[in-house]
């Protein structure tokens, strides 16, 4: 069957195998219509008036260190958390605090910046925040507090709210 | 000219080359999005086609375009990353129809080698991670968390150094990439890789493939339940997997892209470089692949993509060619082929080469330019303005006026044209065979000269005389009715509709009429302190036969006055200033929104916003058409109605984008014009000029009007010759038969039907160069020089050329002398009755001299070395400006005692030159590889001689586009009073079949521009987060320096796009009026 679609001897059988695997096209109900209609040049250019730059730490840079002493880093990281578990948690609780925290400096030069742009963004910022100080430690979220010179004494969640007493 | 230069787009990019489909704008609307190398289209599908929504500016050329869906999200997001290694995330707020960056970032490294074969961008089927292919032997990862927020990216080394491509696979537990590459041997293999983001490092995949097809290039990932990849050579098809491999073999073709049909993967579209359609079907038992099988469906444009659309409709994007929307049919058509062009979207690119004439003899510059490659070559005539295409025209001088009548208001087609003189009225109808005769209407008053005319409800006709108003029946064509003017009064100006008539007399009267069955009723009466000068009842409301508003100019307080029907109760006033009192009226409706125009008897033109509710009249603007008095006229074209002005300048005006366009019209001094829709010429327009009458159709309206001659062949030069009335192109045809045999073509063309009239054909491996026409010192005739190369394939630089010489006689092109040469000629210039021609790294000037029998030859006169290749030359007086392959621009000049040519200065960066052109004596352009665009000046007040021999830039700017010509020259009408009459111009054509255009401002302009481009800056921002500073940037592999003396004209003029509150936003911070700012923007914008 195959064979013969494949030495075709006239066009007619060459049409015919591709209609075969012509048929059952995939239409979704888009462009059913028999009569074709375009109308071009009607194109609206579009102009953005309103502020394009991305939200918080979705402006996306890439990691400077090189890729050998990175590798090595991850090696060592890797090879610390199996010898001794104790000290685990505390070296990759190190990484996790680096990226809150670049994450809070972030927002802070963001918020600056966004003072004038409106207030929607202001709103998804605090909604954020109050995940981001959940993911600080308790001695972060004191130092924090001292910072802006606030009581650093309490529970995790008090602090939290305190800060973003602050903040927001 | 001068450094402070201003670039504008004339036509914007054409040349597709990214297409994706996929729910952008809404999770039920599909939407096809194209990439045009620096805008994107997005288009709609709706049941009878592609509905195209809008028309996206990015600030920068778009290496890879993609649609993807992150976890959670109802619609795709669009990811774009730039040739300057910028990269954003965009998303559709369907709310406020505005694109959102969800994420933007530089991907750029500091060390690294730029890939050769193009960047790759790629997203996880899976939407784990993003991955970009931009270095050798570097592999870009953006990673997603799990809430389809993107993280630090970071590099992972890849071993393979000469990648080809790069795909994800589907159904892999672990993000899987498939790399084909080439290795030091030249063989071609491919790889995969897992992953893996915690370790941020690949981990080898589950399996290779190694020794393909030496020609495999493109990779095709299988989605589920088959997965695996498909690998596309040269002459064979492979599908690859863990377990399966199955190849077949195809007809050797280099294919270009593809498309894939089904969601199962089981069917693919593939194009060639030949412009040939395959269907690539993977058959398969369940999940297990069986084999493959091709099938060639037909022929289309050369591809650059393929979309695959909806209901066998397929999007081809082309590079070399239009692109188009083709239908698959289920059986094949007379030729054997299942495709079927649905439409056709023109592009110019690439633009080899164009040259700017001026073929209806108007003062407007028309642009020829070789557009498209290989079998997609075309010539394209781009003009600025609409044309009026004649159909019928008689002499008839003393034309005062024109109206077309029509038997019933339901009836659609016109059948009497009513043609005004001075003491008498004659009535035109088309007769049985559809000729325009001469004939009667017996209740019009044919002894005098007709004010207005029109058909009325209940089948009558109204005729305006400056005595009476007449009613006609249109049946039985007798007079029903009459309304004389008061005795001692005589009506001055008239208008009507089909219920409706106003009209004045002197002393200021305005008499109200309407129309009944068989009756003419003065409904009101009015008296006006001044005459009126002109009057509008055109119905804009819902009526479309009544009108609710009445507009009336006046003279001697120079006035717009506004009246309410029918009780003709004043209701605003708007006095226009100055001295000039209104010709013309006129209400009208444009995309919804109602306008009053008004045309002053000087040829300005002033244009107002009206609120058809209260009739106030807001937002005056003033143009100025032409310095004659103007009459409007509305006219419907396309279910669309613009407005004919008609003056010295014919000008049509229309709206796009809720803005008021003006556009030329090919003709000179019309004056007057009438809609004339008849059976036999349906949507024409009747147009008095010059004495004549003309029945013709109008062109589509649009500002710049392409005209396509496909040439079936790819023509790389041409120019144009004023006496023989004929253009010469280079060209080469590819025989599709065998690969190897190109032939080579001098062509002639008429450049009128633009017909081949007479061929020349090259020598085989012969390329044509270059092409001048030229005339020699002491010889009167016009030759056409064309200046070759012979490219053999073991030479990495032509050793051997010819120049030509041919002369136009009886049509046909005679060679009359031909000189070899120790190289390419690259270019050929006129110099002082010589010729001067660029071979290789060499520039040489010829003589053109008597022989002892008669004939002519060309013979070496003296040269000058010292250029890797000398790729373009301009000349002015003895100067000669050469631009060279890298080593910039340099100046030389031919000393005519010594009879030598020597270097004067150059330009010691290391450009790569596209493109060269003299601006003015000191000052000479450049176009880059890379994009930029840059000016640099003569110093001749330099105190020493270093300094006297450097060439100092003065201007630079990116461009964003391969410019492949300049020429001195206009797309517009140079009207001498306006103030860009005098600003002399460039125009130029790219790759991406953009013809732009850069204007040489004065400097005081210059700096108020400039000011505003960085106000507009502040207001406007990029797409994306795109920087507009950045893109503007000049840029090379050695440096990024910051623009400078060139302004971005795209950017400037979008300020007529602004909502009102933006504009005054800027107009503040300007310290100029918004009004102000429009005007001078608008005068800018008439430059193209």
């Amino acid at each position: 069957m195959e064979d013969s679609a494949s030495y075709p001897s006239d066009s007619n059988l060459m049409a015919t195998g591709a209609s075969k695997f012509l048929a059952n096209l995939p239409s979704r109900g888009f462009l059913s219509s028999t009569v074709f209609s375009s109308n071009l040049g009607g194109m609206r250019v579009y102009i953005s008036d309103h502020d394009t730059s991305p939200p918080e730490a979705q402006e996306i840079k890439t990691n400077q260190a090189n890729i050998l002493i990175r590798s090595l880093q991850l090696k060592k990281q890797i090879g610390e958390s199996c010898s001794k578990n104790v000290q685990g948690p505390h070296s990759t609780d190190g990484s996790r605090k680096r990226a809150p925290e670049r994450l809070l400096d972030g927002r802070a030069s963001a918020k600056r910046n966004n003072s004038e742009t409106g207030s929607l963004q202001e709103g998804s910022a605090s909604c954020t925040s109050d995940k981001v100080f959940h993911c600080l430690t308790v001695e972060r979220l004191r130092a924090l507090l001292r910072e802006r010179g606030l009581s650093p004494k309490g529970k995790k969640d008090e602090l939290v709210a305190r800060l973003k007493g602050v903040n927001g | 000219m001068s450094i402070w230069n201003y670039v504008v787009t004339a036509q914007k990019p054409t040349n597709v080359t990214h297409s994706c489909v996929g729910n952008f704008t809404s999770p039920q609307e599909l939407n096809l999005i194209i990439a045009k190398c620096t805008r994107i289209e997005i288009h709609l599908l709706a049941p009878q086609g592609l509905q195209p929504m809008l028309d996206v500016p990015i600030y920068g050329r778009i290496a890879t375009l993609e649609l993807f869906r992150p976890h959670g999200e109802a619609q795709d997001f669009l990811f774009i990353a730039t040739e300057r290694y910028k990269f954003c995330v965009l998303q559709w707020d369907a709310e406020t129809s505005e694109l959102i960056t969800r994420a933007m970032g530089d991907v750029s490294d500091r060390i690294g080698r730029p890939t050769d074969n193009g960047q790759i961008g790629i997203i996880d089927p899976d939407c784990r991670l993003i991955g970009l292919h931009l270095y050798d032997g570097l592999f870009k990862v953006i990673p997603f968390d799990n809430k389809g927020q993107l993280k630090e990216a970071f590099n992972i080394r890849l071993e393979e150094l000469q990648v080809l491509d790069i795909k994800f696979l589907y159904g892999c537990s672990k993000p899987t990439i498939v790399v084909l590459y080439q290795d030091n041997k030249d063989a071609r293999h491919v790889k995969t890789y897992e992953v893996a983001l915690k370790d941020k490092d690949f981990v080898e995949g589950p399996w290779s493939q190694n020794n393909l097809d030496n020609g495999a290039d493109l990779l095709i990932p299988v989605p589920p339940p088959l997965c695996g990849v498909l690998i596309v050579g040269e002459e064979t098809i492979v599908y690859c997997s863990a377990n399966a491999f199955k190849a077949i073999p195809i007809r050797p073709s280099i294919t270009r892209a593809y498309g894939r049909v089904d969601a199962d993967g089981s069917r693919y579209l593939l194009g060639d470089h030949a412009g040939f359609l395959h269907l690539l079907v993977i058959t398969h038992e369940k999940e297990k692949v069986t084999g493959l099988k091709i099938e060639l469906l037909g022929e289309t444009s050369i591809v650059s993509t393929i979309s695959y659309l909806d209901n066998a409709v397929v999007f081809i994007g082309s590079s070399y060619g239009d692109s188009q929307l083709i239908k698959l049919n289920l059986q094949p058509d007379a030729k054997g082929s299942y495709v079927e062009v649905l439409e056709r979207y023109v592009n110019l690119g690439p633009i080899v080469d164009f040259c700017v004439v001026d073929l209806e003899r108007q003062g407007q510059g028309q642009v020829v330019t070789c557009s498209g490659a290989y079998k997609d070559g075309s010539l394209r005539i781009v003009r600025n303005g609409i044309g009026i295409n004649e159909q019928a025209s008689v002499e008839l001088p003393g034309i005062k006026g024109m109206w077309s009548l029509r038997p019933s208001t339901d009836d659609p087609f016109d059948t009497f044209l009513v043609v005004s003189f001075i003491s008498e009225t004659r009535i035109l109808a088309m007769n049985l065979e559809d000729e325009l005769e001469e004939t009667e209407i017996e209740g019009f008053c044919s002894q005098v000269q007709t004010l207005f005319c029109h058909y009325a409800v209940y089948n009558q006709l109204v005729q305006v005389t400056s005595s009476s108003v007449r009613l006609v029946s249109s049946t039985t064509r007798e007079l029903r009715n009459e309304w004389n003017a008061p005795s001692g009064y005589s009506i001055n100006v008239a208008t009507a509709n089909a219920s409706q008539v106003l009209l004045a007399t002197g002393g200021g009267h305005l008499v109200y009429l309407e129309i009944g069955d068989g009756i003419l009723a003065e409904v009101k009466h009015s008296q006006l302190e001044y005459d009126v000068s002109c009057l509008d009842i055109n119905p804009i409301g819902e009526n479309p036969n009544y009108s609710q508003l009445a507009a009336v100019g006046m003279w001697t307080d120079i006035s717009v006055r506004i009246f309410s029907l029918p009780d003709l109760n004043f209701i605003t006033k708007q006095p226009l200033g100055g001295e000039i009192i209104p010709r013309s009226i006129l209400l009208c409706s444009f995309e919804g929104i109602s306008y009053l125009l008004c045309a002053l008897g000087d040829g300005h033109l002033l244009n107002f916003l009206l609120n058809l509710n209260t009739g106030e009249l807001t937002d005056r603007k003033k143009v100025s058409l032409g310095t004659q008095p103007i009459t409007l006229r509305t006219f419907s074209s396309k279910n669309a109605t613009h407005v004919f002005a008609a003056s010295d300048r014919p000008t049509v005006i229309y709206s796009s984008n809720k803005k008021l366009l003006y556009s030329n019209v090919n003709l000179k001094e019309v004056s007057h014009m009438c809609p004339f829709n008849s059976a036999a010429f349906p949507e024409s327009l009747a147009i008095a000029k010059e004495g004549q009458l003309t029945i013709g159709t109008i062109d589509d309206i649009q500002k710049l009007h392409i005209r396509s001659i496909p040439l079936g062949e790819h023509a790389r030069r041409i120019c144009h010759q004023e006496q023989s009335r004929t253009f010469a192109i280079c060209s080469l045809k590819s025989q599709s038969s065998a690969e190897e045999s190109e032939a080579h073509f001098v062509r002639l063309l008429d450049d009128q039907t633009f017909e081949f009239i007479s061929s020349y054909l090259l020598d085989q491996f012969e390329f044509g160069c270059s092409i001048i026409s030229c005339s020699f010192s002491d010889d009167s005739n016009v030759y056409y020089c064309v200046g070759t190369a012979y490219v053999l394939p073991e030479e990495n630089e032509p050793s051997k050329g010819r120049i030509l010489v041919f002369i136009v006689e009886d049509s046909k092109l005679q060679l009359l002398a031909e000189k070899e040469t120790k190289g390419a000629v690259y270019s050929l210039n006129a110099f002082n009755g010589k010729l001067l021609a660029a071979i290789n790294q060499k520039i040489q000037l010829y003589k053109w001299m008597l022989r002892d029998d008669g004939s002519r030859e060309l013979q070496s006169e003296c040269g000058h070395h010292g250029h890797i290749l000398a790729l373009y030359v301009q000349t002015r007086g003895d100067f000669i400006v050469v631009g060279d392959l890298m080593k910039s621009i340099s100046l030389l000049i031919y000393k005519h005692e010594e009879g030598a040519i020597e270097e004067r200065a150059r330009d010691y960066n290391a450009n790569w030159m596209s493109a060269i052109e003299i601006l003015d004596d000191d000052i000479y352009l450049g176009a880059e590889n890379n994009y930029n665009l840059f000016t640099i000046r003569k110093n001749s007040e330099g105190a020493t001689d270093e300094e006297r021999g450097r060439l100092e830039v003065v201007g630079e700017y990116h461009l964003g586009e391969f410019v492949n010509r300049f020429r001195h020259g206009s797309l517009v009408m140079r009207l001498p009073d306006s103030d860009v009459g005098q600003i002399p111009t460039v125009i130029f054509g790219t790759i991406n079949g953009v013809i732009g255009v850069i204007a040489s401002l004065p400097h005081e302009q210059y700096i108020f521009l400039e000011k505003l481009q960085s106000n507009l800056r502040k207001v406007i921002k990029g797409v994306g987060g795109l920087s507009h500073e950045q893109w503007r940037s000049f840029n090379n592999e050695k440096k990024t320096a910051e623009a400078k003396n060139f302004l971005d004209g795209d950017l400037i003029e979008s300020f007529l796009d602004l909502s009102r509150t933006r504009m005054d936003e800027i107009s503040k911070s300007m310290g100029v009026s918004a009004e102000e700012l429009c005007k001078r923007v608008e005068e800018l914008t008439r430059l193209h």
